[in-house]
């Protein structure tokens, strides 16, 4: 049957795009508050500054209501596609979305060049150290780091000293934690080169916003993102076995029950590789196999997303059930690469962090480009009775904790909660560092009907194999929450699509 | 090479997804048998579900949690509960988990659509069995599994994977296909034209979406013998027992790359055995010699089969709750 031409006739396209006035438009940039603080999109005199102006034009034409349905089809469509993060909080986890923010982060290319090459210069840095305390620990010796705070280290593995790996690489994949301050200036807040995660969500940021928003990319020049993961295999393959010439690569999880479940699959299909379990995995004659429905076939790479102390249990935690016996014998036999190495955590020890400045110029004889946030440890006495009697002022931070559990921020905290990590910080004074407090610069946000200014933050990822490789832009992570500085999507945060663009206005 | 794990994912998940299927459509054509119980007499309640809940090896669980066999609280078990492990609602939320764990093996359309009726149905509360959104989910629930098997022949690599996505389905089918004669072996000796045995074959072949499959081969006239003859005999009806073994062998076949002329493993071994039984039986030795113990033998063969095959390929013990509710 066909159907007559005249069906369609009713449903012509609209051709010209009706008038919105301001106050139902998205943005209305005069009634915008900054209050006093540093944002990314609109400037003090209240302009909008020249990298965001194809935005906010874009922006203008479209009404609250349209932008509400976006959101809407955004949510839906993360929840169908299952990009969901789990929360244990009952018996049976719940399936969260991060929340997503559709209002995009721009960084102008010139502004990215230059943190590119900070990035660069401290994945460099980070690596010479690991392998140096691994090694001949030069660094130690000379007294330019503290022996004690390496030794003393949570993440730090005695047992590998001497040991060889492949391309002497540890630090492969690295997610480095930035902010931007209220003189406008970068500052690292930390380097996590264990394993980082939050990637997945930048490239499906990227995807969903294209689906929504395909006219803002027509114009804006924004660099693709899509090279990551191509750039991930690239960076295993190239930590392979000697002998090996095609690898055979595999993503390692702790199972479908962690919370990152999601990304790891993502990963793994994306890159065509396999995505294994512990239990899919045997050591024999230190080599690692997965079995098959086949028999057994060698893995050669493995990109592990379980921690260090998960990973064998005849060498480090014996209860573990995720790991592989005898892995970790096969990897100092060079018959398995490992991303990221075992041990790496020294490296982005909160207290080590204190001493990137100096790494870098001992291994690299340079000067460093981002700045590290001004830092006191508690373990220094002095620098102790500091954080004690300004603690009100200071944001202080456990160590070895991650995802923002047991931080202090001072000037927002209860007399009774600053009084209660004062007493922890005085009964373990290696556990605690202090930094000043950065006024975190703020984005514009969709927050119940408009745009108001939410602090952000910024992580890039930083790939280095046979190359150091940066995708352009990161996961910008937004806290959600009025005056918050927590940005983790456990706490309430979300995140934003963030793009360098060519074209600068 | 795929590994063992991934086999285990993709097999339970179709076998999980076909079973939420089947079981929808037996709740869905019961129910609407019952809605003309009184006019029909087809006597009282429990008397009617009884057998139905022995079939499927779940009347022990279901005893223990509900006092009283009403439609109800049967159709309560078999939709929405969640301690039975055999309810619709337990087998999408089992698809979908191992879905998830191939996650990154299965095209975006299976997955989303694996997602998608779980969401749906993870959402809904029980319904009471007069209302019409519940007839709406357990529709939804056919129509996703629908899906699911066209997405899969229309998305998705037609090599190992696929073959054990398509073992996983069959097997599920001749399972459930003489679960749901089973269940009602009792009329099988009544009178070839007596009203209640009529009614209630209708109601096995629309269980088995096989009402239009029986006008086309036979007529408008129901008989024991006919029905027999296409949900177990048929080379054609795409659920009947023998239809869907064969389709179960060429898969495994498939997978081990062994002529069907031969058998390479125990699974295939018992998988030819069990066709050589239903491919030379006739209809009327089987109603004359008891069809209960005829599909009975048929089922403990596929318990069997299964376990083979897990044996074979995919090195984990079966964890099948409703195979086992059935062997205790």
């Amino acid at each position: 049957m066909t159907i007559p031409l005249d069906y369609t006739e009713n449903k012509k396209p609209m051709l010209f795009q009706k008038q919105i006035s301001e106050s139902d438009s998205v943005i209305d940039v005069e009634k915008y508050r900054l209050d006093d603080f540093y944002d990314e999109m609109i400037s003090s005199d209240q302009e909008v500054r020249p990298h965001y102006k194809n935005l906010s034009y874009e922006l203008s034409k479209l009404s609250k209501a349209d932008f509400m349905r976006k959101c809407k089809t955004v949510d839906q469509s993360m929840l169908m596609q299952g990009i969901t993060f789990t929360v244990y909080n009952n018996d049976e986890g719940t399936e969260r979305i991060f929340p997503f923010d559709l209002i995009p982060r721009i960084i102008p290319y010139s502004e990215w060049q230059a943190v590119e090459k900070g990035l660069e210069q401290r994945i460099r840095a980070l690596n010479a150290f690991v392998h140096d305390v691994y090694h001949d620990q030069k660094i130690l010796n000379e007294g330019i780091v503290p022996k004690e705070l390496v030794f003393g280290a949570k993440h730090y593995r005695p047992e590998f000293c001497g040991c060889h790996v492949p391309k002497d690489i540890y630090i492969h994949i690295c997610g480095t934690d930035m902010v931007r301050g209220d003189d406008g200036q970068y500052y690292v807040l930390e380097d996590n080169g264990r394993s980082p995660s939050g990637v997945s969500y930048m490239l499906e940021n990227r995807s969903l916003m294209k689906h929504v928003f395909p006219s803002l990319f027509l114009k804006s020049g924004v660099l693709s993102v899509r090279d990551y993961t191509k750039n991930l295999l690239r960076t295993l393959q190239h930590i392979a076995p000697e002998n090996v010439s095609e690898p055979n690569i595999a993503v390692l999880t702790p199972g479908v029950y962690n919370s990152a479940y999601f990304e790891h699959s993502f990963l793994a299909r994306d890159m065509g590789v396999s995505i294994v379990e512990g239990r899919d995995l045997v050591v024999q004659d230190k080599k690692v196999f997965m079995r098959t429905i086949s028999g057994l076939k060698p893995i050669d790479v493995l990109y592990r997303r379980v921690d260090d102390d998960f990973l064998d249990p005849d060498v480090f935690r014996e209860d573990s059930l995720l790991g592989v016996r005898g892995l970790v014998e096969a990897y100092r036999a060079g018959n398995l690469g490992l991303a990221n190495s075992i041990g790496t955590g020294v490296a982005d020890d909160k207290l080590i962090y204190t001493y990137v400045p100096q790494m870098i110029k001992y291994y690299l004889d340079e000067d460093i480009l981002l700045p590290n946030v001004e830092t006191y440890l508690a373990m220094d006495d002095k620098q102790l009775q500091h954080i004690l009697d300004n603690a009100e002022k200071l944001v202080i931070k456990p160590v070895n904790e991650s995802g923002g559990y047991g931080i202090c921020v001072g000037p927002h905290a209860s007399k009774k909660e600053i009084a209660k990590t004062k007493e922890s910080v005085k009964a373990n004074p290696r556990n605690w560092i202090a930094q000043k407090p950065i006024s975190l610069s703020r984005h514009p946000t969709w927050c119940e009907g408009k745009l108001e200014g939410r602090h952000v933050d910024l992580r890039p990822y930083v790939l280095y194999g046979d190359e150091v490789r940066i995708t352009p832009g990161g996961l910008t992570r937004v806290a959600l929450k009025k005056g918050s500085l927590v940005v983790n999507s456990s706490q309430g945060g979300g995140s934003k699509d963030t793009w360098v663009v060519k074209n600068e206005s | 090479m795929m590994l063992c794990r991934v086999a285990d994912s993709l097999f339970w998940m179709s076998r999980y997804m076909e079973r939420a299927e089947n079981t929808a459509r037996m709740v869905e054509a019961n129910l609407q048998l019952m809605l003309d119980s009184q006019t029909l007499g087809l006597g009282p309640v429990d008397e009617f579900w009884s057998p139905i809940l022995g079939s499927m090896g779940d009347d022990i669980i279901f005893n223990k949690q509900y006092d009283q066999m009403n439609n109800q609280n049967v159709m309560d078990f078999l939709v929405f509960n969640r301690k039975n492990s055999s309810s619709v609602l337990s087998c999408v939320i089992a698809a979908r988990e191992n879905a998830r764990m191939v996650r990154d093996q299965i095209s975006d359309e299976m997955w989303e659509i694996t997602n998608r009726l779980y969401h749906m149905l993870f959402k809904s509360s029980s319904y009471a069995v007069g209302h019409s959104e519940l007839y709406d989910q357990l529709r939804q629930v056919r129509e996703f599994s629908n899906l699911l098997v066209g997405a899969t022949e229309g998305t998705y690599n037609h090599g190992t994977g696929y073959l054990f996505i398509k073992a996983g389905r069959f097997l599920e089918r001749v399972e459930k296909t003489g679960r749901m004669l089973d269940s009602k072996k009792h009329l099988f000796l009544f009178d070839e034209a007596d009203s209640t045995l009529i009614i209630n074959l209708e109601a096995v072949l629309r269980a088995c979406s096989a009402s239009t499959a029986y006008q086309q081969t036979y007529d408008a006239d129901l008989t024991l013998k006919n029905v027999l003859q296409l949900m177990i005999l048929s080379r054609e009806f795409p659920r009947s027992m023998l239809f869907s073994m064969n389709e179960l062998q060429l898969a495994i076949h498939g997978i081990s790359q062994c002529p069907i002329t031969h058998f390479s493993n125990e699974a295939e071994r018992m998988c030819g055995l069990m066709i050589s039984k239903l491919n030379y039986a006739s209809v009327e030795e089987i109603i004359k010699s008891d069809a209960h113990t005829f599909l009975m033998d048929i089922h403990h063969m596929t318990q069997k089969l299964t376990l083979k095959l897990s044996r074979e390929y995919m090195f984990f013990d079966i964890v099948d709750p409703a195979a086992e509710a059935v062997s205790q």
